[in-house]
């Protein structure tokens, strides 16, 4: 579904990635795990067209990523959550979802979306009139989800949703975002400084490290691997 | 006692009156600041452009003889919004686009520089441009009921109010202007993507918005609400190629009072302008009403540096 091959890419001439290649096939849920800095954050971008890319290719079903404007890729069915939530703080949460909804299909699937949603997240129906930026963090980020929802994707990137929570807080979000896995088959790629639980829950991982891939596996491979072990789960 | 009271009731009118239109006047920068974050210095040169605009659509396309002299300024000047709309939607698609937006958002200073210096060359323009065109003849829009008033009253203590016709409605007009944009922009898909828009450009890319798209609108809709706003005025203040920057100023204080990014601050900025200016009236030579705003100016932004409806909150 989703194919990135040889990505370089990065802000001014420093490239924060090296030869980046990835791939997520449908309905998998991918993994991308890694100290700060590595370049996650940035692949993301890249995906989304905010980060333009020195080198390699981009493939989403077909399409070259790179030759579709950045407002049109989420019509493409490509959700991006960002790092830090970037919900909408002068908007609702309802009008905040509605943004999510922009694309065709989120407009087209309005109705069953936002139930579903409300069914996952039920907070979301109890704070749909207030304004977003009123939020705590924790809400923000499950409104983030949600929004990226709202658009009826067939891939929801998920940037670091744990940052900046408190730990029980990170882990129930972690638990609804594997139920709503479970209920909607959704292709997920997932950005995660959790490593352990990341690694847990998906099919795939890739260790991003210093803009390469340092390591990649399926969900048994990486978890076995020694390195990871010794480095990410404290073992 | 009564001669006070009814100067008092009097200059209380006026401003309230004046000072609908300098709201829309206002809120028509204030749309374009808040939603692009570009300081427009062309702004009050676009409302030169809508005055103008108001006064040769007056004699043409058969408006004096269809809606008579005393209803046709107003459809010339409602006629005036969507065409200086559509001005201020060329100007965007061809100049102010290249240094605002998405194609700036990751310079350093977003492109500030460069608009400042765009922006105040084409004021520069049309305000020369202007003066070939248009001539240095000051030109007024009157209608009959610029110098015609309803009587209010008698009142309590015998106390009448006169209320000029022409501001009146003015005064109707710019109101219900503003509550057609306040609804657009609360309600409609397209005024929530503009607001979304503004609140993080970024994430509203994620979400499939056009942003630059959402720029050019909400540039077209400034513009063309405060060439409208422009109109009105000129049915009771004459007006010549260079009468921008006469109002510039005053709609940056407006903005700046309302709360920088707050539309219906804006409106009540520049309703807080036309009431002092005004009422200052009463107790100082009417040399000194500009003066008079900007001390006001000062205090409220001493004591309430974000403005009337400003948050105190970073932009995330």
């Amino acid at each position: 579904m989703l194919r990135i091959e040889g990505l370089t890419a990065g802000y001014s001439a420093i490239p924060v990635l090296n030869g980046v290649s990835i791939k997520v096939d449908e309905g998998q849920f991918v993994a991308i795990v890694g100290p700060n800095g590595a370049g996650k954050t940035t692949l993301f971008k890249t995906i989304s067209g905010i980060v333009q890319p020195s080198a390699g290719t981009i493939t989403f079903e077909d399409h070259d990523l790179l030759a579709i404007r950045p407002s049109q890729r989420a019509h493409l069915g490509i959700a991006h959550v960002p790092e830090g939530r970037q919900v909408f703080p002068s908007l609702t949460v309802m009008e905040n979802l509605e943004m999510g909804a922009m694309t065709e299909a989120g407009q087209r699937d309005w109705k069953l979306n936002i139930e579903r949603i409300f069914e996952w997240l039920p907070i979301l129906a109890e704070r749909r009139g207030q304004f977003a930026g009123t939020l705590s963090g924790g809400q923000q980020q499950m409104l983030a989800i949600g929004r990226g929802l709202a658009g009826s994707p067939k891939l929801l990137m998920l940037d670091e949703p744990s940052m900046g929570l408190a730990p029980t807080i990170a882990d129930f979000i972690f638990e609804r975002l594997i139920e709503i896995r479970r209920q909607s088959n959704l292709t997920i790629l997932l950005v995660e400084q959790r490593v352990a639980e990341a690694l847990e829950s998906a099919d795939h991982g890739y260790v991003l490290e210093a803009g390469r891939v340092a390591l990649e596996g399926n969900n048994e491979t990486l978890r076995a691997d020694d390195r990871i072990r010794k480095a990410y789960l404290g073992m | 006692m009564t001669q006070a009271l009814e100067g008092f009731l009097q200059a209380l009118s006026a401003g309230l009156l004046i000072g609908a239109v300098y709201g829309l006047m206002c809120v028509g920068l204030g749309l374009i600041f808040g939603v692009m974050r570009v300081i427009n210095f062309a702004q009050g040169d676009f409302m030169m452009l809508g005055m103008y605009a108001a006064f040769y659509f007056f004699t043409a396309f058969g408006v004096q003889a269809t809606f008579g002299n005393t209803f046709g300024p107003f459809v010339a000047i409602l006629l005036a919004g969507p065409v200086l709309a559509v001005f201020g939607y060329f100007v965007h698609l061809t100049l102010i686009s290249r240094v605002s937006g998405m194609r700036t958002s990751s310079l350093e200073g977003e492109g500030h520089y460069a608009q400042l210096i765009l922006t105040l060359g084409i004021a520069l323009i049309l305000q020369n441009g202007g003066l070939l065109v248009f001539g240095s003849v000051l030109a007024s829009i009157r209608t009959p009921l610029s110098s015609s008033a309803w009587e209010l009253g008698p009142m309590l203590y015998d106390v009448s109010v006169f209320i000029n016709k022409a501001r009146g409605i003015d005064a109707v007009v710019s109101l219900v202007t503003m509550l057609l944009l306040t609804l657009m922009i609360t309600r409609s898909r397209i005024g929530k993507s503009l607001r979304a828009a503004a609140d993080n450009p970024t994430a509203a890319t994620y979400m499939g918005i056009d942003v630059d798209r959402a720029h050019r609108i909400a540039f077209a809709l400034g513009t063309g609400i405060t060439a409208i706003a422009g109109g009105l005025l000129a049915t009771n203040y004459p007006f010549h190629p260079f009468v921008g920057v006469e109002y510039v100023i005053v709609m940056y204080a407006g903005v700046v009072l309302g709360g920088m990014g707050s539309l219906i601050g804006a409106f009540w900025g520049g309703m807080t302008i036309g009431l002092v200016q005004q009422m200052s009236t009463l107790i100082l030579p009417t040399q000194l009403q500009n003066a008079a705003i900007f001390v006001v100016f000062l205090l409220i932004i001493f004591f309430r540096p974000q403005g009337f409806f400003g948050r105190m909150v970073e932009r995330t």
